[in-house]
């Protein structure tokens, strides 16, 4: 049909169809039970190329908590628990609040006691809660365990929730702690080893929860510190190092300090499979990498400027764009992020007309987006549009 | 031309076709021949090589002749003429190089020379880029025969011997003397070919990737040919035959085609060319080249000795002439010009006469009755006259002439305000810029494509030279007016637009001969006319006329997207708007409308082309009220034509295929094609019969409903509320004032984001379900004074469905009411009784009651039923709390007029009656495993009350529930009392096709979240009673719960964005078990919490489901049973690697379209495309949708058997009848006799031993290949198709009592 403005019919006619990708299962699939009758189309216009199936960061996540076959890596040496007990705490002898995640055999939740510091240890797999439990006997209710993923806090989808996955809201309240204005101190540092098969999918959902000042960071300023392998060099990298550098690390650098504490081979930790099992290191490199234990503190005005949680997706959604094709001018992405005109952008953010994505700086990128979401003459600033994230596809 | 010249083209021809031997001979010849030139090639004798490097010398000398020349060279054409001269070279100089030796390159010299002809070929491509450069330079626009004429013609043909042969055909040359070994090269080129195909690797891979080119290459091709670029074809034939590499995709149908080309235009000399090329790619010519090559020598009146010779080399290839006029498809010129050349050498030869249908008999047993000629039928007529009909007739053929229809929109006129008008101006002076632009752009598109087709690539030249350049400018027009503002998918839009070229072109062109042929078609259908014998639609068409000639081949799936997104890019390129639409104070430059942008799903990108935002902003204020639609997407003015064949049926000019599949499958249409024809008679006749129904719209349903659509909607009743009534963004997308104030809070911006999102979601939903709405109405309204037709095609199961997608009667509630019979019927003695019960059964009030009791109760609420039907709106609103109201009122309205009118029995009614069958599904498989319980339970088994299948199901899961309470099950107990017919009724409806327990649960988990006083379920989480959304009061909800109106959905609450979770209200009791669990040592001041409600719901919908699987278990063993046996007798036929196919018990073949994903990849242009398609069948068959499909699908093949078997004999009684799916409509005065007529074919149906028949089908098809008997998988298939489950002792007969079979 030949009619303006209307997005929906011709989905429709896709989700009609037995394998139209995931939009029409998740969301118009509720609009095609109302109204439209399925499959009910021509002959001949019957063939409509489904798009492929998408395997989805957080934000996809299922309903249903299936990542059993995840395998999870463990401090198990006394000692790195000791250094880093001794890296975070420092002098200081008061009773701070540590959140850890998947503690598992519980080394660094030891450590972390007898410093003194009070514990809520979030563990998702449940054969090592008794175990944990035990170790908060003698600590006077400094420890507390609960089941839960911190990974997978507040899942997209609003389907029930199993434990370990659960929200933000629940476990905080539950806690009893109370949120903070941003630009107060963090109320708790969060520390855990990112899951090592998905580094990234978690640095991008814990980036969106804090960009959107949403889950934890609904919270406060939540300080992180995590253990991550390789993504640690990405989210350092700025066009000085071109090969590492990407939109992770731009978004990393904006939101946050990011200070590298300590580096530890891989050795000293473990990898367990599924069911608590010690699982042995299979590859070789993985034995010569290193982890780096590194701190993500929130800048405390990242917030003040043009920049906010109210527009954030933009930023984000330009930042993706443009290191897609990471070696193209920037003129040419922004051809299809703002129906601006683009020369008059850069001339605005004194940048020539040559200038590649990779050779911008974080502080550029926060630059463009400030100037154009600034810019006082077009009533159309972007193109992006959150809706087509969820519909299109 | 002169005759000479064809003279002598007539005897080069005959040459090229001259054997040595008798055909007897042939094989061992080749063979000989084989062994002959091989040992030459490997031990050459030193006299060949000195002979070999002689040519070398020559061929050498000549290149370099060659390359002199070309550097000299002027003109491109003379270019491609040296090139020729080339390859004719060595044959000048008397030499004949084995063909071995050149392609092997063994010989020094011939290396080097083929380096130096690299060498020249490349100059010469270089010098041609370089001049077709400057020459787009000097002149934008080259005339079309100017490159024509550097289009090469002649072939460079791979077999020396065949290229000197040429060469000397055309140089007029008497035949030499070692013209016998030609003709003995001739019949070993295609052995040679054969037996290296033969011994060729069955590499899968390479060869599908080999397939889909060649689909390319045909489809170029043919669409050359239809435009009129027959000189191109023949380049690009000539440039891939030129190149080893590419001539591997040529196929025979190429050369064929390209040759039917040149002989319809009559000429000779380019037809032997290809035969030539034909020849030299060592295939066999077949029965269409010697067709396509006679008609030629008959078009130009050749002499009699060719045509003799010709028709000798025919009968030698083991061809009989009689097939020429019976396997070749020829229009009637064609076939007479071919007979005007075999009479020539034959002068006694008639042809056979046009294949006359055989007695074409329906051999299945359930038809015979259709077909019997006695007793005499009289089938049912329309109630127009013949002369209504064909006016009617000429009115579609207009609208399909035109291909769209403009139909004007029912929305609210708005107020003509100076900015409407303004906006409305702007639009149309944007829109005649845009025209020329695409003009323009068109133009130079096509002008680069052509350019690519002339250095010989496939490109999109002819496809654009389809349509005339207005039809496609006005198709990108629509396209960008249709564009929503969020944008389109790439992919999508460009696939539409491809398709969009493709259906145009398909459009008939003999209106003529169709316009006489209806009319005769009519006396069968009108009332004022006589057939000489009552028969079916479509005998009586096939009676009138010889079948069509066949339907063409659907364009790959990639030329489809190619094409459209070359049209897409144009539109991007072309459309343009003043930069100050967007900012008033901008300089007045031109900026895009169409936007590349790209979305993200997950690290994937996705291409969108969105419109700005300020064009769509345009659109919105000029509000025009124009709504354009294709015209095959709207009912039909007239009856459709009758279904004759799987593609030819329904609309009148417009082809469309009866069997619609998944995603462009082609496996089904191969199937149907292969299918002898009579055994589709079942589908073809129930499909048209169902088309034949007219209808007409229910004037004062719709009445209301515009009332209502024009002001506020109301989503309660289905009707959707205008835009305005949805949450508005309170500045567009710009951020609220609130945003930009430091001193918010970050969390509060965050919050005013998920709130700006709801409401976009909110309104954006609402404005499809309105968009939706509008086109129903509009053309509602557009057809209101009219009578039309729903031509009906049926999915790859055989299930029907109408072709018009907008407006039919398979839709909602509202759509169904607004539909009627045309045709009335007067109610006669039970029509009233019928009424009254359809009205009850609407309201789903009296659901487990006797018919009687169902009628007694319409007595009782005469007076609110009256009420209803008087004042709709304002009385007593009775008929709203009906289950399906519009419908309910629909007929409150019919039944006040049968009551008052003075005799109801007289009253002539149009509303149909509807008959549902309970659990249509289960019904099935109760009568396939004759299985009592379950039998009784769907109502198979006569009973004075309806059994109510949901009913009983849940009652054993509440036994179920009860034994487990008592064993303390806590779960058990805790859903005492909350175990009812609606909590599971979805589940056992679904499970019959294949609800999985994970979906399953799912559904009950829905239902559970329904019922508001669950056990401990947190209020904030709980929808309000079922029909109150909670949106209603909300801060931003306008419309007043008085009105009955809400801004929600139906299905409740929008989900927020992602951690858009409504924060917990105060409730800080409800914990998760699991934290409950490990709580252990916590301090005294938190409380212990308790299960959460998703927690709890999760896992008594967990229980539910299972119990429920339980319980259809106990209850229906046997549908059990034959469910495993299809599923494990799919999985195995997957495994053997073939998809699943069976037959219907009427004849219709059905394959399952599911393989597994294949991608295919466009590149270049604005954006490389990817998609993956499940449906190619040189695929591996995808085994779990094989295995998951079968049950349902087969069930559903079953189902629509026995819809259409009720279709026909409904039809021989003269009924109109209708159906959706299971639901079977008539008017109320004829519901007894299709009552009567339905379970009688039931009975039939399945007194057809029907699993037995498709194990031996199933054994037939997979496993009696002696090649793969050995398999594993085909060893195990036999077994389990031979245990065919064991059947139970139900009396099949006993359906024919039961009253609530059907009802």
């Amino acid at each position: 049909m030949w009619v303006p403005g209307v997005g929906l019919l011709s989905r429709l006619m896709l989700s009609a169809l037995t394998r139209a990708g995931r939009f029409c299962i998740l969301k118009s699939g509720a609009v095609r039970l109302m109204d439209v009758p399925a499959g009910n189309r021509r002959g001949l216009s019957d063939y409509y190329p489904h798009l492929m199936p998408s395997v989805g960061f957080g934000k996809s996540s299922s309903r249903v908590y299936r990542c059993r076959s995840e395998t999870k890596r463990y401090i198990t040496s006394p000692r790195v628990a000791e250094t880093l007990v001794r890296i975070l705490r420092g002098k200081r002898k008061s009773c701070q609040l540590f959140l850890e995640c998947n503690p598992g055999p519980g080394i660094l939740t030891r450590a972390l006691l007898e410093s003194g510091a009070k514990v809520v240890a979030l563990e998702s797999d449940e054969t090592f809660i008794p175990h944990l439990k035990s170790l908060g006997k003698k600590v006077n209710g400094r420890l507390e365990v609960v089941y839960c993923d911190f990974f997978k806090l507040d899942p997209r989808s609003r389907g029930i929730l199993t434990p370990p996955v659960m929200t933000s809201d629940m476990l905080f309240q539950y806690l009893g702690i109370e949120a903070q204005p941003w630009s107060k101190g963090a109320p708790l540092k969060a520390i855990g080893i990112l899951p090592p098969k998905n580094e990234r999918s978690a640095l991008w959902k814990l980036l969106h929860d804090l960009y959107s000042c949403t889950s934890i960071y609904k919270y406060g300023r939540l300080e992180n510190l995590f253990i991550t392998e390789k993504e640690c060099r990405k989210i350092m990298a700025n066009p000085q190092n071109p090969g590492l550098y990407q939109a992770l690390s731009v978004l990393c650098q904006i939101a946050c300090g990011i200070k590298l504490l300590h580096t530890e081979s891989c050795l000293s930790f473990g990898t367990y499979t599924a069911n608590g099992q010690l699982a042995k290191q299979k590859h070789r490199e993985s034995l010569e990498q290193n982890l780096c234990f590194i701190q993500l503190t929130p800048h405390r005005n990242l917030f003040t400027g043009t920049l906010t949680p109210f527009n954030y997706d933009v930023f984000f959604h330009m930042l993706r764009q443009c290191f897609m094709k990471r070696n193209a001018k920037l003129i040419d992405h922004l051809h299809s992020l703002s129906p601006i005109d683009a020369m008059h952008i850069l001339k605005q953010i004194k940048k020539n007309k040559d200038v590649k994505v990779i050779d911008m700086y974080p502080e550029d990128f926060q630059h463009l987006f400030e100037t154009i979401e600034c810019s006082k003459d077009d009533n159309y600033k972007w193109l992006y549009d959150d809706f087509m994230e969820d519909v299109i596809i | 031309m002169s005759a000479v010249r064809w003279g002598r083209g007539a005897a080069g021809f005959g040459r090229a076709l001259w054997p040595a031997g008798s055909p007897g001979l042939l094989a061992e010849e080749g063979a000989l021949g084989g062994v002959w030139s091989r040992k030459r090639s490997s031990t050459a004798s030193p006299c060949e090589q000195d002979r070999r490097k002689d040519w070398g010398h020559a061929e050498l000398l000549e290149v370099l002749k060659a390359r002199v020349r070309q550097l000299q060279a002027e003109g491109v054409a003379e270019v491609t003429v040296k090139r020729v001269a080339v390859a004719r070279a060595p044959e000048a100089g008397g030499a004949q190089p084995p063909r071995q030796a050149q392609a092997g390159a063994k010989g020094a010299a011939a290396t080097l020379s083929s380096r130096w002809a690299q060498k020249l070929d490349s100059d010469q491509q270089l010098m041609e880029k370089r001049k077709q450069r400057l020459e787009g330079k000097l002149q934008k626009r080259v005339e079309k025969g100017a490159w024509q004429k550097q289009l090469r013609l002649e072939p460079r043909l791979l077999s020396r011997k065949l290229a000197s042969q040429l060469q000397h055909w055309e140089q007029g040359a008497p035949r030499s003397p070692w013209e016998e070994q030609l003709a003995q090269l001739l019949q070993e080129a295609p052995h040679r070919l054969s037996s290296e195909a033969a011994a060729a690797p069955a590499d899968r891979g390479p060869e599908s990737r080999l397939e889909g080119q060649r689909q390319r290459l045909l489809s170029f091709f043919e669409c050359c040919l239809l435009t009129g670029h027959l000189p191109l074809a023949h380049h690009v034939l000539v440039t891939h035959h030129s190149k080893s590499q590419q001539q591997r995709l040529l196929t025979l149908s190429m050369y064929n085609m390209v040759m039917l080309g040149w002989a319809r235009q009559g000429s000779f000399k380019e037809l032997t060319y290809v035969f030539f090329m034909l020849k030299d790619a060592g295939l066999a010519p077949d029965l269409q080249s010697y067709a396509a090559a006679l008609q030629c020598m008959g078009r130009l009146d050749q002499d009699a000795g060719t045509i003799r010779r010709c028709l000798k080399q025919m009968a030698q290839d083991g061809l009989q002439l009689q097939g020429l006029f019976t396997a070749v498809p020829l229009s009637a010129e064609e076939r007479a010009e071919l007979l005007r050349a075999v009479r020539k050498a034959k002068p006694t030869f008639t042809p056979p006469r046009p294949p006359v249908p055989p007695p074409q008999v329906n051999t299945s047993p359930l038809l015979r009755e259709i077909y019997a000629k006695d007793p005499a039928v009289s089938y049912p007529r329309l109630h127009l006259s013949l002369k209504e009909l064909q006016g009617l007739f000429q009115q579609q053929l207009r609208v399909e002439m035109a291909t769209t229809i403009t139909v004007e929109s029912v929305e609210k006129v708005p107020l003509l305000t100076k900015e409407v008008l303004h906006a409305r101006k702007t639009l149309a002076g944007l829109r005649t810029r845009w025209r020329t632009a695409l003009y323009r752009e068109l133009q130079e598109t096509k002008e680069s494509e052509a350019h690519a087709a002339r250095e010989g690539r496939l490109s999109l030249f002819p496809y654009l030279c389809l349509l005339s350049e207005k039809e496609i400018v006005r198709v990108l027009l629509q396209t960008l007016q249709a564009l929503p503002a969020q944008g389109e998918s790439l992919l999508f839009l460009a696939h539409e637009l491809g398709l969009r070229v493709f259906k145009r072109k398909q459009l008939r062109n003999e209106v003529q001969e169709l316009e006489q042929r209806y009319s005769k078609y009519l006396h069968l259908l009108a009332s004022d006319t006589q057939v000489a014998e009552p028969c079916l639609p479509r005998q009586h068409w096939e009676a009138l006329g010889v079948p069509e000639a066949p339907h063409e081949q659907p364009w790959p799936m990639s030329v489809v997207v190619q094409l459209g997104k070359q049209l897409a890019e144009v539109l991007v390129r072309a459309a343009q708007m003043p930069s100050s639409l967007a900012a008033p104070r901008s300089p007045g430059t031109l900026i895009p409308v169409l936007y590349h942008v790209y979305s993200f799903r997950s690290f994937r990108q996705i291409g969108i082309l969105k419109p700005h935002p300020a064009f769509t902003q345009l659109l919105e204020t000029a509000a025009e009220r124009t709504l354009t639609f294709e015209s095959t997407d709207v009912p039909m003015l007239c009856p459709p034509l009758p279904w004759t064949s799987p593609h030819s049926g329904a609309f009148l000019l417009s082809p469309t295929k009866m069997m619609r599949s998944v995603e462009g499958s082609q496996q089904h249409q191969l199937l149907l094609e292969r299918c002898p024809p009579a055994e589709l008679h079942g589908a073809l006749d129930a499909l048209t019969q169902l088309g034949n129904c007219a209808w007409r719209v229910n004037g004062r349903v719709l009445d209301l409903v515009l009332e209502l659509f024009t002001d506020k909607g109301c989503p309660r009743l289905g009707v959707p509320a205008p835009p305005s009534e949805a949450p508005r963004p309170p500045e567009g997308r710009q951020a609220p004032k609130r945003c930009l104030l430091p001193e918010v809070s970050p969390a509060e911006k965050a919050e005013m984001r998920r709130e700006l999102a709801r409401r976009l979601k909110v309104a954006r939903e609402m404005q499809s379900l309105r968009a939706d709405a509008l086109y129903r109405l509009s053309l509602a309204q557009h057809l209101r004074h009219r009578v039309f037709w729903l031509p009906h095609n049926m999915d790859f199961r055989g299930r029907t469905y109408p072709c018009s997608p907008h407006f039919n009667h398979l839709g909602s509630d509202l759509a169904r009411a607004l539909l009627e019979f045309a045709q009335g019927r007067p109610l006669g003695p039970h029509g009233l009784n019928w009424l009254k019960i359809h009205l009850v059964n609407l309201t789903g009030l009296k659901k487990r009651e006797s018919l009687q009791a169902r009628r007694d109760y319409a007595d009782e609420l005469m007076e609110d039923i009256l009420d209803s039907a008087d004042r709709p709106m304002t009385g007593r609103k009775w008929w709203m709390e009906a289950d399906e109201p519009w419908q309910a009122l629909a007929c409150c309205m019919e039944v006040a007029r049968a009551v008052r009118a003075p005799d109801p029995t007289a009253y002539v009614s149009h509303f149909p009656v509807h008959q549902d069958g309970s659990c249509n599904g289960l019904q099935h498989y109760a009568a396939l495993g004759r299985d009592s319980v379950g039998a009784a339970s769907v109502n198979l088994l006569p009973s004075d009350l309806p059994q109510d299948v949901y009913s009983e199901v849940a009652a054993q899961v509440e036994v179920f529930r009860r034994q487990d309470a008592e064993q303390g099950v806590q779960v058990a107990q805790v859903l005492e009392g909350f175990i009812s017919r609606k909590v599971v009724k979805q589940t056992v409806m679904t499970v019959v096709y294949g609800v999985t327990r994970y979906g399953g649960r799912l559904q009950i988990e829905k239902r559970l979240r329904e019922i508001h006083d669950f056990p401990q379920v947190r209020g904030a989480e709980t929808p309000g009673p079922a029909g109150r959304c909670p949106v209603a009061g909300g801060h931003w909800a306008a419309g007043g719960p008085d009105t009955g109106s809400c801004l929600c959905p139906p299905w409740g609450p929008p989900a927020g964005p992602m951690g858009a979770s409504p924060p917990p209200q105060s409730a800080r009791g409800h914990w998760p078990r699991a934290i409950r669990r490990s709580r252990g040592n916590l301090g005294p001041a938190h409380a212990l919490p308790s299960p959460s409600p998703q927690d709890f719901v999760w896992e008594a919908s967990h229980y539910l489901v299972r119990q429920v699987f339980n319980s259809l278990q106990e209850m229906f063993s046997g549908t059990r049973s034959i469910q495993r046996w299809l599923t494990e007798s799919a999985r195995l036929i997957s495994h053997t690697g073939s998809a699943v196919e069976w037959v219907t018990p009427l004849g219709i073949p059905i394959i399952q379209p599911y393989h597994r994903d294949s991608k295919v990849m466009i590149k270049g242009g604005l954006q490389s495309l990817t998609f993956s398609s499940s449906v190619d069948t040189s695929q591996k068959p995808n085994t779990l949708k094989q295995k998951n499909g079968f049950p349902p699908n087969f069930i559903h093949s079953l189902d629509s058997s026995h819809m259409m078997l009720t279709a026909l004999h409904c039809y021989r009684k003269g009924l109109t009848f209708v159906s959706v799916h299971d639901c079977f409509w008539t008017h109320a005065a004829d519901v007894a006799v299709m009552n009567q007529v339905c379970r009688e074919q039931f009975v039939r149906l399945h007194s057809q031993p029907i699993l037995h028949n498709l194990s031996r089908f199933l054994i037939e098809r997979f496993c009696s290949d002696p090649r793969t008997s050995k398999s594993i998988w085909v060893s195990r298939l036999t077994d389990t198709l031979l245990s065919v489950p064991k059947t139970g002792t139900f009396n099949l007969e006993q359906v024919k009592h039961s009253t609530y079979f059907f009802s």
